[in-house]
């Protein structure tokens, strides 16, 4: 094995970990916040897949359509999974763990069927614009060009979200509430409020990711089957709530998943469950997480 | 009493397609009945039991499709099997509580469906193994597998109900209303939660095992994590804190996908919005919404829990 495939290897883990970290974030931002274990997320995220290609298929004739259906597969999604809070999420906050469980399971079993009606069965491709469809040589390794943007735009949001969590007004209250709710409460700062919002931004990551993802194969069904486990893995190994503990995670995982398919293809996936079990079996909090209040 | 008679009588009435729903029912309904065991009695969820269900069912697909073994020797040995990988996961799972139990059953659930499902030497991959015949003295038929089956999930069920009603079961209950309390009278509470969980396995490895010759093959998705929702939610629907409510719920749940599944393919969503209804509505459960209604139903007071939804 040279080393040039091992580079090739590594950042095809780097884009897969990337994909992961998007739709992972999401995911822990909303469990840190709100206690919701979001089974939905990856069905929103799917969607957001299949929001990219509609909109890319309405504005074809324009060149600005492919890099345009991205952002819009983010507020669609957000759009959905602020009238998903709003109608059905909040009543759930205060219930029971294995009653959020079912509801957001369901969510997720009724989203699934959604698209399947709205967007049928065949798959659906996203064809790229000219200049992403050659691959690139970084140190001689051959490497799609969709990918660098791909880790691009993983890494703008990724500091986006840590410059909005540490700068911004908003930001401290949701570092605030990951901590401890009833203080912000307390504070006068209306919890309701923020829980939506928190809810659609973690949304709106997971449709901005499946807009991502979509250009790099086609679009299918039952593909957030796979993602909704491997996210809860990353969220697990980097702990709840913690956005770098998130990023670490997903660059884990994406990277064991990539070398470890090289040299066991079979046990790549067994693998990640072996890390994740292991995470919770030592430090149930995760890498980067502080034990939690419930 | 009642359910049995009924149960005894019903394939003579109904069409054959229903009897193979009442196989599905009582199959489902031990392996809910199990989970139960570590829901309603212990108090914790666990999101990976679908993981012992699918071994159960391997262990005796493996057994009758390589070796021949006779079906009344592969039950036992499939509870065997089912307890030995809770014996091992179980272990470091009852060190959890709440969320990061259910996260934990959920990642070794995953687990074992992917070595299940990866290992295409041993157990046919995601092809799953197919001609799993029922025993020939049962015949072809729908009926004399519905009656094993019935035979066996009565004894299931019994030796579940009164495991749940020894000192044993009212262990489990005083670790799930009051861990702590129950540690300072001197119980061992994690081998107490262990010795439960390896139980619980043990007779979702025998509903497993029911399982194969039933529906004549098994599949790696008998132990995903979406398998492992449906006892859940059946347990749930029924109510958790009466000993028949996970049956009743996989009744309900099995009956109605039957019966919507003849009409429309999509039944994910129908089950989705019933699930939504009956979280939002009834807490307790179908059991717990009419021993709430009709008290005189209310099998033993001490079994039914207040639910603060």
């Amino acid at each position: 094995m040279d080393i040039t495939s091992l580079f090739t290897q590594f950042l095809s883990g780097l884009t897969y970990g990337t994909i992961l970290f998007l739709v992972a974030a999401g995911l822990s931002l909303i469990f840190g916040v709100m206690n919701i274990l979001n089974f939905a997320h990856a069905a929103l995220w799917l969607m957001g897949a299949y929001f990219s290609y509609t909109f890319w298929n309405l504005m074809q004739e324009h060149s600005f359509a492919f890099w345009l259906s991205i952002p819009l597969a983010g507020f669609a999604a957000a759009a959905v999974g602020w009238f998903l809070e709003v109608v059905l999420i909040k009543r759930i906050y205060k219930r029971e763990l294995h009653e959020q469980l079912l509801i957001t399971y369901s969510i997720a079993l009724i989203l699934s069927d959604t698209i399947k009606l709205t967007w049928g069965v065949t798959n659906k491709l996203i064809v790229r614009p000219e200049i992403i469809r050659k691959p690139v040589f970084i140190f001689g390794s051959p490497l799609d060009s969709y990918f660098i943007l791909v880790i691009l735009s993983g890494a703008a949001v990724a500091i986006g979200l840590w410059w909005f969590l540490k700068y911004t007004r908003y930001g401290h209250i949701v570092k605030a509430a990951v901590h401890s709710r009833e203080m912000v409460g307390a504070l006068g700062i209306p919890i309701p409020r923020i829980y939506t919002w928190v809810f659609t931004l973690g949304i709106f990551l997971a449709g901005f990711a499946g807009g991502i993802q979509a250009p790099i194969g086609s679009i299918t069904l039952g593909m957030d089957n796979a993602i909704i486990i491997q996210a809860f893995c990353v969220v697990v190994i980097g702990g709840f709530g913690s956005l770098l503990g998130t990023l670490v995670g997903s660059l884990i995982v994406g990277e064991v998943f990539s070398f470890t398919i090289l040299f066991w293809p079979d046990g790549a996936m067994v693998l990640i469950f072996v890390i994740t079990a292991a995470i919770l079996i030592v430090r149930p909090w995760g890498l980067f997480g502080t034990p939690m209040r419930t | 009493m009642i359910l049995f008679l009924l149960a005894v009588i019903l394939p003579y009435i109904v069409p054959v397609f229903w009897v193979h729903v009442l196989t599905e029912i009582l199959i489902m309904g031990l392996f809910a009945a199990s989970f139960n065991m570590i829901f309603g009695y212990m108090g914790q969820l666990t999101f990976g039991h679908a993981a012992y269900y699918g071994v159960g069912a391997y262990t005796t697909g493996l057994l009758m499709v390589k070796a021949n073994v006779p079906l009344l020797v592969c039950l036992p040995l499939s509870m065997l099997s089912a307890g030995l990988c809770a014996a091992v996961l179980g272990y470091f799972c009852v060190k959890l509580r709440g969320i990061y139990f259910a996260i934990l059953t959920m990642a070794f659930g995953q687990l074992v469906y992917y070595i299940i499902f990866q290992w295409y030497t041993f157990t046919g991959g995601d092809n799953g193994l197919q001609g799993i015949v029922p025993p020939a003295f049962l015949g072809k038929a729908a009926n004399p597998y519905y009656f094993f089956t019935l035979i066996v999930v009565a004894i299931g069920m019994i030796a579940l109900w009164i495991i749940s009603e020894s000192p044993f079961g009212y262990t489990m209950r005083a670790i799930r209303d009051n861990a702590e309390r129950t540690e300072f009278i001197g119980i061992n509470i994690q081998r107490y939660m262990h010795l439960n969980f390896i139980i619980a396995a043990m007779f979702a490895g025998l509903a497993g095992a029911l399982w194969g010759p039933f529906n004549r093959s098994v599949a790696p998705d008998l132990c995903n994590w979406q398998h492992s929702g449906m006892p859940v939610f059946m347990a749930v629907m029924g109510g958790p804190f009466n000993f028949l409510g996970p049956l009743i719920g996989s009744a309900i749940y099995t009956m109605l996908m039957a019966f919507v599944t003849s009409f429309t393919e999509y039944w994910p969503m129908v089950s989705g919005i019933v699930i939504i209804v009956v979280v939002l509505v009834m807490p307790g459960g179908l059991l717990g919404l009419l021993g709430d209604k009709l008290p005189f139903l209310r099998q033993n007071g001490s079994d039914t829990k207040e639910t603060n939804g």
